[in-house]
């Protein structure tokens, strides 16, 4: 260990590498939303995190380094928990990991009818760790998430092809009726391939102060639609979410606007 | 209008002896029978806290008054403001039924408390009345404010056939329909967070404007829908059913007017449950007007004491069709020279400069002042725009019958008025009243699409030496009974109930 009091330069040291560190952070934030456009914003949140965490991960350790501490037990230590970790921990990480991409890139929602391996139903319940399937027999099929990844998923709702089905995951202070405002907008631009019966549609699946999960529902006109209309909604969503204003509806303009009970 | 302590019930001269003049239309014994039963026992034990949801406003505000801002910026006491000049009640409309159905539901004790969302952009944020209403307004933008109204004006014209399906198909995808949205998602996040703080048990949605409500609020609470305007699936585009149906299939129960709407939402293909409840007003706000009342308005109108008055009573809409009555006066005039129309009503909510501004009522009237002057009859027509509830008593005393001209009409509250005055009354077939008339007995039908039928209509009254007025009017006095606040009170209990079953 290195006296600080003498020689107090690697506390100035530590400094300019978490400096550095803040910024290469940033920039690969940047980077990354740049690169991942056209994917869905839920996937390039996740990504973001994923860059800025590694960033700040290395960031640390040099830091640590800097002030004389032996990182090797350190990282020995770290090693050795998310090992024990993913062990420990390995089927249901793989079902919520599993459930994570299905949202976006599985091809049926709550309602639809499915075939999984030997297994068919109408799905009724989508959980953080497995799918819920009422089955023709009234008998409830649940299956592990990671089961719709595994093995291949026939979506057996008639025309299932047309849905494009998009989560999206907004800020808690986002003014949530103007961005609703700006896709509408925009997805009325793409309208040549979309069937014009069905005008974009968006469901809040839940909220809370820092966010709003919410479903943004078209259908395509034909199926080789799907993957060009898909790839333009995501881009749209990640221009949107960087116009989007803050909140300026009465709604979440403060309490005095909804009388806090008489 | 009735001022604001009469229509909260506590006008002062309510507890003098009553004036023959006063008394309600519906004053007989059989009348208070059907008031103190009008809500079951069973309908008072768990009053509910409900959330109203209208796109007019109770009470429309044309500026913020002077030297008040600051409490005019965030909350409104309602005893500072002066009807009148702070404030004016919506004439006629959603609002004028549904702001005494829910008086008479909290003092029945049937709802605990009442929050009322309606737009309102030039209102404050919130407003209390005596008795347990909240109003709560909501503020949208002038660039928002625009395009929904065009979108709105677009979904109500085609729904009354006054668009053809095909010219409004692509509605869905234009920006004035992105506004209609916006304007409904913002209105769904304030009520989502006035349940935050009030944890309401039912939601009560009224009319097309606010469709969307439903499904926007995601909740899984009792979310009722009331569908007030005509509802004909051949009027509604194919490219508009889909969205449509997830709309209404968003609610738990639709409400319609008329048992045909209610058969045509089945053929349209909706499958969730629906309910038909006949609109009402509340007879206890209706008196009768005095010989001095009648003078009055009589001269203010210019209308001489041997005129034969035909009143129509209706906002300046094309879809009022007034202009037909204007026609069929034309061609009786010759033979019944003492005959005058009058036409009461001006704008509604969507022409109001408190409103949205949009001037179709004014098109409208200038239209139907050019058809009297060209079929040489303006001196003969009489366009008195709003009137005083007052005015509007002595009207109905003082003319021999009434007419509801509508091309469509979601139902046509003002045929209950007449009746209520025991006037006859000529129903077009296309208002959703007509399913209550029979042709003869209670009232005279006409078709608005055949040439002539309403002049064959208005001539049988225009020859008729008393008779037959007096059989239509008594027979359709009694029929305003199924249009009565009691009788809505009833079937509102009865739905709460099925809605606490279900």
């Amino acid at each position: 260990m290195i006296d600080l009091v003498s020689d107090p330069w690697p506390l100035v040291y530590v400094g300019i590498t978490l400096g550095v560190t803040a910024l290469l952070a940033y920039v690969a934030k940047l980077l990354i939303w740049g690169m991942m456009r056209q994917s869905n914003p839920q996937i390039t949140i996740a990504a973001q995190r994923l860059g800025v965490s590694i960033v700040w991960l290395v960031g640390g350790v040099v830091a640590v380094q800097e002030l004389g501490v032996s990182i090797d037990v350190l990282l020995l230590v770290i090693g050795l928990l998310g090992v024990a970790t993913i062990v420990a921990l390995r089927q249901p990480l793989e079902n919520f990991g599993a459930k994570y991409f299905a949202d976006v890139y599985t091809p049926f929602k709550l309602g639809d009818t499915v075939r999984v391996g030997e297994h068919e139903g109408r799905v009724i319940e989508i959980n953080a760790m497995s799918t819920v399937l009422l089955s023709k027999g009234d008998a409830l099929v649940s299956l592990p998430n990671s089961a719709f990844l595994r093995q291949p998923v026939v979506n057996l709702t008639p025309q299932a092809w047309k849905e494009v089905v998009v989560p999206i995951t907004l800020p808690g202070t986002m003014d949530l009726a103007a961005f609703e405002n700006t896709m509408h907008r925009a997805i009325a631009r793409m309208r040549v391939r979309l069937d014009r019966r069905y005008p974009p549609i968006f469901t809040v699946k839940s909220r809370t102060a820092q966010s709003t999960d919410l479903l943004l529902t078209v259908m395509v006109r034909r199926p080789e639609d799907r993957d060009p209309v898909l790839a333009e909604v995501n881009l749209r969503l990640t221009e949107a979410m960087e116009k989007a204003p803050a909140s300026a509806s009465r709604a979440a303009s403060g309490a005095s606007a909804v009388d806090p009970g008489h | 209008m009735h001022s604001v302590d009469s229509r909260w019930g506590h006008d002062a001269g309510t507890a003098a002896e009553p004036r023959e003049e006063d008394r309600d239309l519906f004053s007989d014994p059989e009348a208070a029978t059907l008031a103190t039963t009008a809500v079951p026992a069973e309908g008072r034990m768990n009053a509910v806290s409900v959330l109203i949801n209208t796109q007019t406003p109770l009470l429309q505000f044309p500026r913020a008054p002077r030297g008040r801002h600051a409490m005019w910026e965030v909350e409104s006491n309602f005893s500072r403001l002066v009807e009148g000049e702070d404030y004016r009640f919506s004439p006629g409309g959603v609002s004028r039924m549904v702001y005494p159905l829910a008086r008479r539901m909290l003092t029945e004790g049937v709802w605990s408390d009442v929050h009322w969302v309606s737009l309102n952009s030039h209102g404050p944020e919130m407003v209390r009345l005596p008795g347990g209403i909240t109003l709560h307004n909501v503020t949208i933008q002038p660039e928002h404010l625009g395009g929904y109204g065009k979108a709105k004006e677009a979904i109500w014209s085609t729904v009354h056939g006054l668009n053809s399906p095909r010219s409004s198909r692509d509605l869905f995808w234009t920006d004035d329909y992105g506004e209609y949205t916006y304007y409904n998602r913002v209105t769904a996040e304030l009520i989502r967070e006035l349940d935050l703080a009030h944890d309401f048990d039912l939601f009560y949605i009224h009319d097309f404007q606010q469709l969307p409500i439903g499904q926007m609020l995601g909740t899984i609470k009792p979310k009722l829908f009331r569908w007030h305007i005509p509802f004909d699936s051949r009027k509604i585009p194919a490219q508009w059913r889909p969205l449509i149906s997830t709309y209404l299939n968003s609610y738990d129960v639709v409400v319609v007017s008329s048992e045909r709407y209610r058969g045509a939402l089945r053929r349209f293909g909706h499958r969730g449950p629906v309910r038909r409840m006949y609109p009402c007003i509340d007879p206890a706000e209706y008196k009768r007007a005095g010989p001095d009342d009648i003078g009055a308005v009589t001269t203010k109108f210019g209308i001489g004491p041997n005129d034969t008055v035909v009143l129509v009573v209706a906002r300046m809409d094309p879809a009022k069709a007034q202009d037909r009555v204007i026609g069929a006066v034309a061609r009786l005039l010759p033979r019944f020279p003492r005959l005058r129309l009058v036409l009461v009503g001006n704008g509604s909510f969507t022409s109001a400069s408190s409103g949205l501004g949009i001037p179709k009522s004014r098109t409208w009237r200038r239209h139907l002042e050019e058809t009297a002057a060209s079929r040489g009859v303006h001196d003969r027509v009489v366009f008195t725009g709003h009137v005083s509830q007052s005015e509007l008593e002595s009207l109905y005393e003082r003319c021999a019958f009434t007419v509801l001209p509508s091309v469509r009409e979601g139902f046509g509250l003002v045929v209950v008025e007449s009746w209520l005055y025991h006037k006859p009354t000529v129903v077009s077939v296309r208002a959703g009243i007509a399913d209550l008339v029979t042709d003869g007995e209670n009232g005279l039908l006409f078709d608005p699409d055949r040439p002539r039928a309403l002049d064959r209509q208005m001539l049988r009254l225009l020859r008729d030496s008393g008779p037959l007025s007096r059989k239509l009017g008594e027979a359709g006095h009694q029929t305003a009974r199924l249009c009565t606040l009691d009788a809505a009170v009833r079937d509102e209990v009865r739905l709460s109930g099925e809605l606490g079953e279900n």
